[in-house]
């Protein structure tokens, strides 16, 4: 047994935190705060992600990118989230829209859209859930009827993230009603400043621009925007998933966190209650278990020898470790002064900041367990798993 | 990365799985409890023929993953014998093996097993058993301990780690053993006229412990992988601490899904899991075990990404 990532991975992670030192603000909460320079700061350090050739680095070289191991990648994904992701909503066409393009769609789409990612120039937004279709997706109903040579597409999408900011928006919508409900289905790269789209936010404690209302009222587009076939949406749909295994290295910001807890309370630390430090050693072993079982989904994808139960431990793993080390560190930096009525800080700025951070984590982990297919849909396919195996 | 044992290690541990269920499997347990004496005789040819004393752990990684597998394997049919603690014994001494014992109620679960044995506080002090009292439930009895290096010398520092990370292994073969059951019993039982497993409520509460179990497996992986660092204590403990979270976890969903039937000696379920007692409170329990490496981490936490 070797769990040493090697050199190559220990370098990279180097090079990151020096590029996040220098290019992203000491007080960053990510690019999706009320204050339009967040985003800016996540643009730019995409920009400069590529110019060093860092953003894409996942992809095969005739595209663009490095071919990068999977455990390079792995570091990309912790660092970036560990730090807020500074990427911003770019993430999402790096790590699956950009690598779906290459699969499944034509010379004329990828020469369109892989050059924009990969100079990290283009933020994309995922249109699949609705109000009647969340973890139960393909009851989907946004429907592209026919039109002569053109497609007409209506009907709402909901919980869509970076709508507001997003130039493409990856569609999925019912083209034909069939036997099964999965068939049928077409994805669409659509532009989302025609005037036939509309996005409503919706206020919510994660933060703004993460949750959005997404119209489609008679929206015309063509069989060239149809990515792989009519009909052959839901494949591409298992595809995305299958990117997105993994999924956010969640246990990467609760550990950087955890770890800089005690030297932010300072003598505060020895302070706490004993069994909420003995939460906090909890938190470390789970953090641990969390991260092990993410390489092993790593190691068992690259290999081909993924199960679906496989991926479903560690996501039900990583989500509850998201939230239950949240709880402990709001309890932790409790012990930490609020500024007082001048609006001066009585616990030094950075440990201003680490609590903004802990809040901020504090909010996004309540999503955690519903985000990117809820915990119970995870149980689903884990239990699936364990009772077809015997 | 290599997240997983050699080929040949686990090769091994499925031909001890196989030995051990030719000696008997299940009855070996339930025939040492009836005749405490017997322990010896019942298992100690089965690991002679295996090889066990062969392996060398603690000079020989190949050695330490096969012993490893040796100590699941055992876990699986809880064989009856201190397969971990005989595999930790130290290199310095003359000894049959090395129980990590509490400071201050020093207990291990050899009772009938005529062996010498060292005994090793967490704090590395050594002594030699020099007698036991009169066993109690799983085989445990008191020891009667006698300091090897003199009061206050803790030269058994090193030794602890593997004496801490074996155990796990067969901790772990218990809970794969009682998901295998529990998963067997639920397809068959039926209720309402359907089988336990067609139930979101029963299917939820296996998923439970399977992601204790799996993330129990990659724990033990790396504590195994990290003996002999400078880190090997504290993974070690990290990894104990994880392993009785975990068999809290599993035991009690796999009691609740077996119901009444659970606790029946008729079903193999009530023998794993009040054996896997002493495995769970040895040397220290989970509130114990929590608050030593809590001592021990300070300010500086786990080793990992950001620390």
């Amino acid at each position: 047994m070797d769990f040493d990532m090697g050199d190559n991975a220990t370098q990279l992670r180097r090079t990151l935190r020096g590029l996040i030192k220098t290019h992203v603000p000491d007080d960053f909460l990510g690019a999706f705060t009320d204050d339009p320079a967040d985003l800016e700061v996540a643009q730019r350090f995409c920009r400069t992600l590529a110019e060093q050739g860092l953003l894409c680095m996942s992809w095969p070289e005739e595209f663009g990118g490095r071919d990068a191991s999977v455990w390079e990648q792995t570091v990309v994904r912790e660092e970036m989230w560990a730090h807020h992701e500074p990427r911003g909503a770019q993430y999402m066409g790096v790590n699956w829209v950009g690598p779906i393009i290459m699969r499944h769609g034509s010379e004329e789409q990828r020469r369109q859209h892989l050059p924009l990612i990969a100079r990290g120039e283009v933020i994309w937004c995922q249109g699949f859930s609705e109000p009647e279709a969340g973890s139960d997706l393909a009851s989907l109903r946004t429907a592209a009827r026919r039109d002569g040579d053109t497609w007409r597409v209506s009907g709402q999408k909901i919980w869509t993230s970076y709508a507001t900011m997003a130039q493409w928006c990856f569609l999925l919508a019912r083209t034909s009603k069939q036997e099964k409900k999965q068939q049928g289905l077409t994805i669409f790269l659509v532009p989302m400043d025609d005037p036939a789209i509309q996005v409503r936010p919706i206020r919510a404690m994660l933060g703004p621009h993460h949750l959005n209302e997404v119209f489609f009222d008679d929206l015309k587009v063509t069989d060239a925007d149809v990515l792989g076939t009519v009909g052959g949406g839901w494949s591409i749909v298992q595809d995305v998933m299958s990117f997105e295994r993994v999924g956010i290295a969640r246990y990467a910001r609760c550990e950087r966190l955890l770890a800089a807890a005690p030297s932010m309370l300072g003598d505060r630390w020895e302070e706490l209650p004993a069994e909420l430090r003995g939460r906090w050693t909890r938190m470390l072993t789970h953090c641990r278990r969390a991260r092990l079982l993410a390489y092993r989904v790593v190691s068992l994808q690259s290999s081909g020898r993924i199960q679906p139960g496989d991926a479903a431990a560690y996501r039900i793993a990583v989500t509850r470790l998201d939230q239950d080390s949240a709880e402990v560190l709001m309890e932790i930096v409790a012990a930490i002064p609020r500024r007082d009525r001048a609006g001066l800080s009585r616990g030094g700025a950075a440990a201003e900041y680490f609590r903004a951070e802990v809040e901020d984590h504090w909010r996004y982990s309540q999503a955690s367990t519903v985000a990117s297919g809820s915990i119970e849909v995870q149980r689903m396919l884990l239990s699936r798993a364990l009772l077809a195996a015997s | 990365m290599i997240l997983d044992l050699g080929s040949e290690a686990k090769e091994y541990g499925r031909e001890a799985l196989r030995a051990f269920e030719n000696a008997g499997g299940d009855q070996l347990l339930q025939q040492a409890e009836a005749k405490r004496d017997t322990r010896e005789a019942l298992v100690a040819p089965v690991l002679d023929r295996l090889g066990a004393w062969d392996l060398d752990p603690r000079v020989d990684r190949d050695g330490l993953e096969a012993a490893a597998a040796l100590c699941r394997s055992a876990g699986y049919w809880a064989v009856p014998y201190p397969v971990a603690e005989r595999l930790a014994r130290p290199t310095d001494l003359d000894v049959d093996g090395l129980l990590v014992v509490a400071d201050d109620t020093p207990e291990a679960a050899v009772a009938g097993i005529e062996k010498r044995w060292a005994a090793v506080t967490l704090a590395g002090h050594r002594s030699s058993v020099a007698g036991q009292a009169a066993a109690g439930p799983g085989f445990v009895a008191a020891l009667e301990l006698s300091d090897i290096d003199g009061r206050g010398v803790d030269k058994g520092a090193g030794d602890v780690a593997l004496g801490l990370v074996l155990p796990c292994w067969t901790l772990l073969g218990m809970l794969d053993r009682a998901m295998e059951l529990t998963i067997a019993h639920v397809r068959l039982r039926k209720q309402f006229g359907q089988p336990l497993a067609s139930f979101q409520g029963v299917q939820f509460q296996l998923t439970d412990a399977e992601v204790e179990r799996s993330g129990l497996d990659i724990l033990a992986k790396y504590a195994l992988w990290s003996i002999g660092s400078d880190d090997a204590f504290d993974d070690a403990l990290a990894l104990r601490l994880a392993a009785i979270e975990a068999a809290d976890v599993v035991f009690r969903v796999c009691h609740q899904l077996h119901g009444a039937v659970g606790f029946c000696d008729e079903t193999t379920l009530s023998w794993l899991s009040r054996y896997s007692q002493p495995l769970r409170r040895l040397p220290l329990g989970l509130s114990a075990t929590r608050d030593h490496l809590t001592r021990r981490l300070g300010r500086r936490g786990l080793t990992g990404l950001y620390a």
